[in-house]
């Protein structure tokens, strides 16, 4: 699995960090943080969970 | 499905033919025989927080979207269901921008106001403050540049530290709460007052500012008067940089206007909203003894809690309206160049598609998706710092008074809306024990 990120997008609400922390953080200025781009397949619904959550759709889960 | 808005838009079907919008004609015959997803729809009055209008439940059965009349006299859209509240919320082919409000349905957009009547008490420095810097009123990246101004300091990772100082305040108002004694009004004693605590010490109003704060902006003020108050607020802080919102803004390349104009906003937003969010959480939970049970036998319970009193007691009837900037086609439902759209959380968040048996008040389901802080690109800025002051004051107050009890709820009972989109009302939520 494949996490990615579009910083341009992300309004830096924190969706993704509250549903999947160990995957997403937000730096100084609220914007999304990528802490593991493949991580395994036990993160996966909740990588899936953030990216349908995301109010920007600036999340990416590929295979 | 296709929403027809009215008889001019006839010849928007004609150049789309794959529209399949029924014509004025058989729209107005079905207004005349009562149909209700012709007729035209006003926001039903006869609804309470927790619960809401049965009209909702009608009107999503009738479509995802129906006419709704604005108070200006024009007709335009409100979203009943989940799914496309979602889609039309995160779609950026909808504008924020209050001068985009269609004369007619097929009349061109204003680019630009008709220059409106400037309010004559407010200096030119004012009005600019206000006109480039109300984030809910932009768009695009305009928007996306004020917005992330103030995203840092309402984040979730700016959370984990701020979850110290928001306890703090909690616990100096339980201790007033218990001094009080019963019974008291828990909306002015308790989630007004932590509510605007909160404000202050995220935003950076000076101590000696505070209660001008909240003379300003919970009363009756004038935009002058709240201005020059936001002005005095700023000079003050820029002596004393620190840890908050106006220091961000001023440490940052943001004009002075654009600093006082945010300000304006963030002193104008989410105030109420966490104060009307904790009184309802605490009538949901005081009217539902079982759900009050299970939160007080296990605590940890509390975050997913605040999802469903924020989905249970949505605030907003419908959030703010926003204009198609071209003909769009979303989820199957056409919606004309100019239209006005209104999304209702209350309704989506009551949507049986998306929810199940959305009626119930449920603090152990998976409520998160709600829309009760908007979606998209303008969706709550405040909304983690919001979640942090809720989870708090249920926890404390509930972990302070095990035996506390509902006296009586104003908002039981409809009450007006309040002003200038369509919100619920907390109300006095007097509470009592021993
Ligand atoms: C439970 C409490 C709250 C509720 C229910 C709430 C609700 C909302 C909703 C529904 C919107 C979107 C409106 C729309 O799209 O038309 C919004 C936007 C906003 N809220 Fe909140 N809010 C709350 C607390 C706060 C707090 C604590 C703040 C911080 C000071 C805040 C600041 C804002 C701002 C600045 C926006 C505009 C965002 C933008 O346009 O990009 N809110 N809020
Ligand atoms: S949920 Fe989306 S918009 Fe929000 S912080 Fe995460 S990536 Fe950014």
């Amino acid at each position: 699995m494949q996490i990615t990120v579009n910083t341009s997008a992300c309004v830096g609400a924190g969706q993704c960090v509250m549903t999947a922390e160990d995957l997403f953080d937000q730096d100084d200025d609220g914007i999304v943080m990528l802490l593991d781009d493949s991580p395994d397949s036990s993160h996966e619904a909740g990588a899936r969970r953030a990216a349908s959550l995301c109010p920007a759709r600036a999340i990416k889960v590929t295979d | 499905m296709s929403i027809h808005v009215s008889g001019e838009t006839a010849s928007h079907d004609v150049t789309n033919p794959h529209s399949n919008a029924v014509s004025p004609e058989v729209a107005a015959a079905a207004a005349a025989a009562g149909c209700p997803f012709h007729a035209a729809s006003v926001l039903p009055t006869d609804g309470t927080p927790t619960h809401p209008s049965p009209r909702f439940a009608e009107w999503r059965e009738t479509g995802p979207a129906l006419p709704l009349d604005y108070n200006d006299g024009h007709r335009g859209l409100v979203v009943t269901q989940y799914d496309l509240a979602r889609a039309v919320l995160e779609d950026p082919r909808f504008s924020m921008r209050p001068d985009r409000m269609p004369l007619s349905d097929t009349a061109p957009l204003h680019e630009s106001p008709p220059e409106a009547a400037p309010e004559p008490e407010l200096d030119d420095n004012a009005r600019e403050a206000l006109d480039t810097a109300s984030v809910l009123f932009l768009d695009g990246d305009q928007h996306l540049r004020l917005r992330r101004s103030i995203t840092g300091r309402f984040s979730a990772k700016s959370m984990r530290d701020r979850r110290a100082i928001v306890k703090q305040i909690v616990a100096r108002q339980v201790e007033h709460v218990l001094a009080h004694g019963a019974p008291i009004d828990l909306f002015t004693e308790y989630a007004r007052p932590i509510a605007a605590a909160n404000h202050c010490d995220v935003l950076g109003i000076p101590a000696e500012l505070a209660d001008e704060f909240r003379a300003k902006f919970e009363g009756v003020a004038t935009t002058r008067d709240r201005m020059d108050y936001v002005r005095r607020v700023v000079d003050a802080r820029a002596t004393d940089l620190g840890e908050n919102t106006i220091s961000d803004l001023l440490r940052s390349d943001l004009s002075r206007n654009e600093v006082d104009g945010l300000v304006m906003t963030l002193m104008s937003s989410g105030r109420d909203s966490v104060a009307y969010m904790i009184s309802t959480s605490m009538v949901a939970l005081l009217t539902n003894p079982e759900q009050l049970a299970k939160l007080r036998d296990d605590p940890s319970l509390i975050q997913g809690a605040v999802e469903e009193f924020m989905r249970y007691g949505t605030m907003f009837l419908t959030v703010f309206r926003r204009t198609a900037t071209e003909d769009v086609t979303i989820l199957g439902v056409d919606i004309p160049n100019g239209t006005s759209v209104s999304v209702s959380t209350v309704s989506a968040n009551r949507d049986d598609r998306h929810w199940e048996d959305p009626a119930t008040f449920d603090v152990t389901r998976d409520a998160f998706g709600h829309v009760g802080f908007g979606h998209g690109a303008h969706g709550c800025v405040g909304q983690q710092l919001a979640r942090v002051e809720i989870s708090e004051a249920i926890t404390q107050l509930l972990a302070a008074i095990p035996d506390v009890r509902l006296e009586e709820a104003e908002q039981l009972s409809p009450l007006p809306f309040a002003h200038p989109v369509a919100t619920y009302e907390a109300g006095a939520v007097v509470v009592a024990w021993g």
